[in-house]
C-alpha cells in the first residue's frame, strides 16, 4: 500500500510540476539557509580536545597593579588571561600539575636552509614547551616533540606543521633538515600531521578560527635568542617597562604568556587552585599580588565561553535562519493547501469508492514526505554551495568550519522531512475533511 | 436489502434552511432495478448520496443488509461503500493520470486483496464492459461512452451488492446512452441491484420500479405512465 501511495505521490507531483517545484524550492531555500548558519555555528562550538577538555585548565593570576584594576568585564573587576614571565616560569618549575605548558608567540623571517635568503617569508611562530603536543593530543607525521632537556637548554629544534613542511620541504620527511628562523639555524625534529583544533582555544579569541601557527620550538630558545615582539600577540603592562629590553620584560609585571595545565582528573581542580592561591600568597608576602586575590583556573569549555570564542551573534544568526525556515515552511504550507484543494475531486471519488479519511491522510502524507525529502536533498546541495561561498568570503576563517560532517548532512535531510511533515499536517487534515458528496455533485 | 424509514434531510447553511428531502420510507429488495426520476433540484442526488453513505441524514433510520448504518464510524462506512456499493457518476470521474487498469483497480486498493486477485478482478470487470484490450490507455484517449464503461467496470470490480448511478447517461449522446443502459440491464440481470437517477423517462421505463422525487417529496409509482401524467 505504501508503494501505491508513493506512486500516486509521484504522479501528483508530475501533474502539477510548477506547484511542486515551488514547494520543493521554498523548502530547499529555507533548509539551506538554516543549515549554512547552523553548520558554521556548530563547527565553531565543537569540543577541540574531545575526552580531555575537562582536564585541561588555563591559569589566571591576580598580579595586577594595586592602584588600578586590569579591566571591567560584565560590571565586575576582571584579571588578565595572560601571565607574567616570572609567574609562568615559577609555576612551570614547580610542576605541580600532571603536565603544564607555557605558550608564547613571536614572528620572524623563515626559510629552509637550502633556500636563497630572498625566499624567506615573515612567519608567525609558536614558542612553547614540549608538553604542548601531548597535552593537546597533537598528531605527528614524522619525528616527535622535543624533550624536557631541550626545554631546559633552549635547544634550537623545531616542529613544523604539515602545511609548513609542504611549503619548506615539499612535504618530504624533513627530519634533520635545517630551517633558518630569524637568522638562527633550527633543526627539524618533528612534522605534524593534519591538526585543526576548532576552536583554537589555547590563545586569544581573535585567533580561534584561523589556522594554528606552523612552527613550534622551545620557549627557552626564544628567550635565549632575546626574541620578543608585541606586534603579533598581546602584551599588557603596568609600572613602566622598556619593551625593547627582554630582561626588563622578564622581570616586569607585563602579562603576555598563556599558561595551561593538564590534571589527572577534573576533580583535582580545587586542589590545584589551592596550590595556585598559596603560590599567590607567597608572592604577596614578597610584595607582589597586592590586589584582592581572584586567581582562577578555567577548563576548555569555560575558557571558550569566557573568551567569547563562539560569538553570540552566531547564535542569533541561527535563530534568524530558523525564523526564515518557518516563513518558508508556512509558504510551502499554503502551496500545499492550494495543491490539495485542487485534488478535491479525487478525494471525493476515493472517499466514495471506499477510502477512509485515514487512507486519504496516508496518501497525502506520503506526498508531503517526498516533497520534504526532495527539499532536503536540494537544500543540502544549496547548503554546500552556500558553505563554499561562505568559505571564500571568510577566507581568514578556517575552511573546516564550512564543512558538513555526515551527521549534519543527515540532520539537513531529517529536518526537511520532519518540518515539511509537520507543516503538512494542517493541509492534510483539511483534505481529509472534504465532503465527498459536495465534490461529486459539482462534477 | 435496503430499508429506509422516515429518512429526511435538511441542509443548514448560515441563514437558509433547505428541506431537501421530506421524511420518506423506502424498501429495496436484492436484484431490483429502481429508477429515480424528478425535475432538477428536487433532491435526487441528495437521496442517492444518503443511500450511498456519502451524506448523513437528518432523521430516520437506514438498514443496509440488515445493518443499522446510523452510528457507524467513518472507517466502517468507508468499508461498507467499498464492499457493498458501486458508484457511477454523470461525469464518469476517472482519474486522468491513471490508465484504465489503475482506475478500475482503485477501489480494490482499499481492500486486502493480493495483487493477483486485484488483477483478476480488474480484467474481469474490464471484460464485462468490453474494454479489456485497452487497459493501458488513459481516459482522455476514450470516447465518453467508453469512459462511462470504465467507470462501470470500476464500480463492478469489488462485486458490490448494488450500484448507485447518478444520471449515468446525462453526458452521452443517445446511441452511447443506449449502450450504457443495456450494459446496466445486463449487470442487473446477472444479480446486482441498481438504483439509477435519470431524466430520461424512456430509460426509466426499463427499470423494475420507479421512484419519483418532487420538491423533496418521494413517491412510489407503479408505472412510467403515472409519472408522465
Ligand atoms: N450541500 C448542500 N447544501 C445546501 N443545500 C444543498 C446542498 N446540496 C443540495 N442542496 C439543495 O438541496 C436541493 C436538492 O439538491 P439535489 O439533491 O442536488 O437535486 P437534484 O439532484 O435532484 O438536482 C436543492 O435545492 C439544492 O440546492
Ligand atoms: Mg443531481
Amino acid at each position: 500500500m505504501l508503494l501505491y501511495y508513493f506512486r500516486l505521490a509521484m504522479l501528483s507531483i508530475k501533474k502539477t510540476p510548477l506547484l511542486s517545484f515551488l514547494m520543493i524550492a521554498t523548502i530547499a531555500v529555507g533548509i539551506a539557509a538554516t543549515m549554512v548558519t547552523y553548520t558554521v555555528n556548530y563547527m565553531m562550538s565543537q569540543d577541540p580536545v574531545p575526552g580531555k577538555s575537562e582536564r585541561l585548565f588555563t591559569v589566571h593570576l591576580s598580579s595586577w597593579d594595586p592602584n588600578m584594576g586590569y579591566r571591567i568585564k560584565d560590571g565586575k573587576e576582571d584579571i588578565p588571561i595572560f601571565m607574567t614571565y616570572q609567574d609562568a616560569t615559577n609555576l612551570y618549575a614547580d610542576k605541580k600539575a600532571h603536565k603544564q605548558t607555557i605558550i608564547s608567540f613571536h614572528k620572524a623571517m623563515v626559510r629552509g636552509a637550502e633556500q636563497p635568503s630572498g625566499q624567506a617569508t615573515m612567519t608567525y611562530l609558536r614558542p612553547t614547551t614540549h608538553e604542548f603536543f601531548s597535552m593537546l593530543d597533537v598528531p605527528f607525521l614524522y619525528g616527535s616533540p622535543w624533550t624536557e632537556y631541550d626545554d631546559s637548554q633552549g635547544s634550537m629544534v623545531v616542529v613544523l606543521s604539515k602545511k609548513k613542511n609542504e611549503q619548506l620541504f615539499q612535504g618530504q620527511n624533513s627530519l634533520g633538515q635545517e630551517v633558518i628562523i630569524g637568522g638562527s639555524i633550527y633543526r627539524v625534529i618533528g612534522v605534524l600531521d593534519d591538526w585543526l583544533p576548532l576552536p583554537r582555544f589555547y590563545t586569544e579569541n581573535s585567533d580561534a578560527y584561523s589556522e594554528p601557527r606552523g612552527l613550534f620550538f622551545p620557549f627557552q630558545s626564544s628567550i635565549n635568542n632575546d626574541w620578543f615582539s608585541g606586534t603579533d600577540g598581546s602584551v599588557y603592562c603596568w609600572g613602566g617597562v622598556d619593551l625593547i629590553d627582554l630582561d626588563a620584560v622578564k622581570a616586569s609585571e607585563c602579562v603576555w604568556l598563556f599558561y595551561w595545565v593538564e590534571l589527572e582528573s577534573a576533580e583535582l581542580r580545587n586542589e590545584y587552585l589551592a596550590y595556585i592561591n598559596s603560590y599567590a600568597q607567597e608572592q604577596r608576602e614578597l610584595g607582589r599580588f597586592q590586589r584582592e586575590q581572584m586567581n582562577r583556573v578555567m577548563n576548555v569549555a569555560e575558557f571558550i565561553e569566557y573568551n567569547e570564542v563562539v560569538k553570540k551573534d552566531g547564535r542569533i544568526a541561527v535563530w534568524l535562519a530558523a525564523a526564515f525556515l518557518i516563513a518558508c515552511l508556512l509558504n510551502s504550507m499554503s502551496l500545499m493547501m492550494t495543491k490539495f484543494h485542487g485534488k478535491g475531486a479525487e478525494v471525493g471519488l476515493r472517499r466514495a469508492v471506499g477510502a477512509s479519511k485515514v487512507d486519504i491522510a496516508r496518501q497525502f502524507f506520503c506526498e508531503t514526505l517526498i516533497i520534504g525529502l526532495s527539499g532536503g536533498v536540494i537544500g543540502l546541495a544549496l547548503a554546500q554551495l552556500g558553505l563554499h561561498i561562505t568559505a571564500q568570503v571568510y577566507s581568514y576563517l578556517h575552511s573546516e568550519l564550512m564543512d558538513m560532517n555526515l551527521s549534519l548532512m543527515l540532520l539537513t535531510i531529517g529536518l526537511s522531512v520532519l518540518s515539511s511533515a509537520l507543516f503538512g499536517l494542517y493541509p492534510i487534515y483539511r483534505a481529509c475533511q472534504i465532503q465527498p458528496s459536495s465534490q461529486l455533485k459539482s462534477l | 436489502m435496503l430499508k429506509m424509514s422516515n429518512i429526511a434531510k435538511i441542509y443548514l447553511t448560515d441563514t437558509v434552511k433547505t428541506q431537501a428531502l421530506q421524511p420518506f420510507n423506502l424498501d429495496i429488495k436484492a436484484g431490483e432495478f429502481v429508477a429515480v426520476v424528478g425535475p432538477s433540484g428536487s433532491g435526487k442526488t441528495t437521496f442517492l448520496n444518503i443511500t450511498g453513505l456519502l451524506e448523513d441524514y437528518s432523521e430516520g433510520s437506514y438498514f443496509l443488509n440488515d445493518q443499522d448504518v446510523t452510528d457507524l464510524s467513518d472507517r466502517q462506512k468507508s468499508r461498507l461503500r467499498n464492499e457493498q456499493i458501486g458508484f457511477i457518476f454523470q461525469s464518469f470521474n476517472l482519474i486522468p493520470e491513471l490508465n484504465l487498469f489503475d482506475n478500475v483497480e482503485m477501489p480494490l486498493r482499499y481492500r486486502k486483496f493480493s495483487a493477483k486477485e486485484r488483477k483478476n478482478r480488474v480484467v474481469d470487470a474490464l471484460t464485462k464492459v468490453g474494454l479489456v484490450n485497452r487497459q493501458a490507455h488513459y481516459p482522455q484517449q476514450l470516447s465518453g461512452g467508453q469512459q462511462q464503461r470504465v467507470a462501470i467496470a470500476r464500480a463492478l470490480a469489488g462485486s458490490p451488492s448494488f450500484l448507485l448511478a447518478d444520471e449515468p447517461t446525462g453526458n452521452l449522446d443517445s446511441s452511447m446512452a443506449d449502450g450504457i443502459m443495456s450494459l446496466l440491464k445486463d449487470i442487473n440481470t446477472a444479480g446486482t441491484s441498481i438504483l439509477m437517477v435519470t431524466h430520461d423517462l424512456q430509460q426509466a421505463a426499463k427499470a423494475d420500479r420507479i421512484v419519483e422525487i418532487r420538491d423533496g417529496v418521494l413517491t412510489e409509482n407503479e408505472s412510467i405512465n403515472q409519472v408522465v401524467a
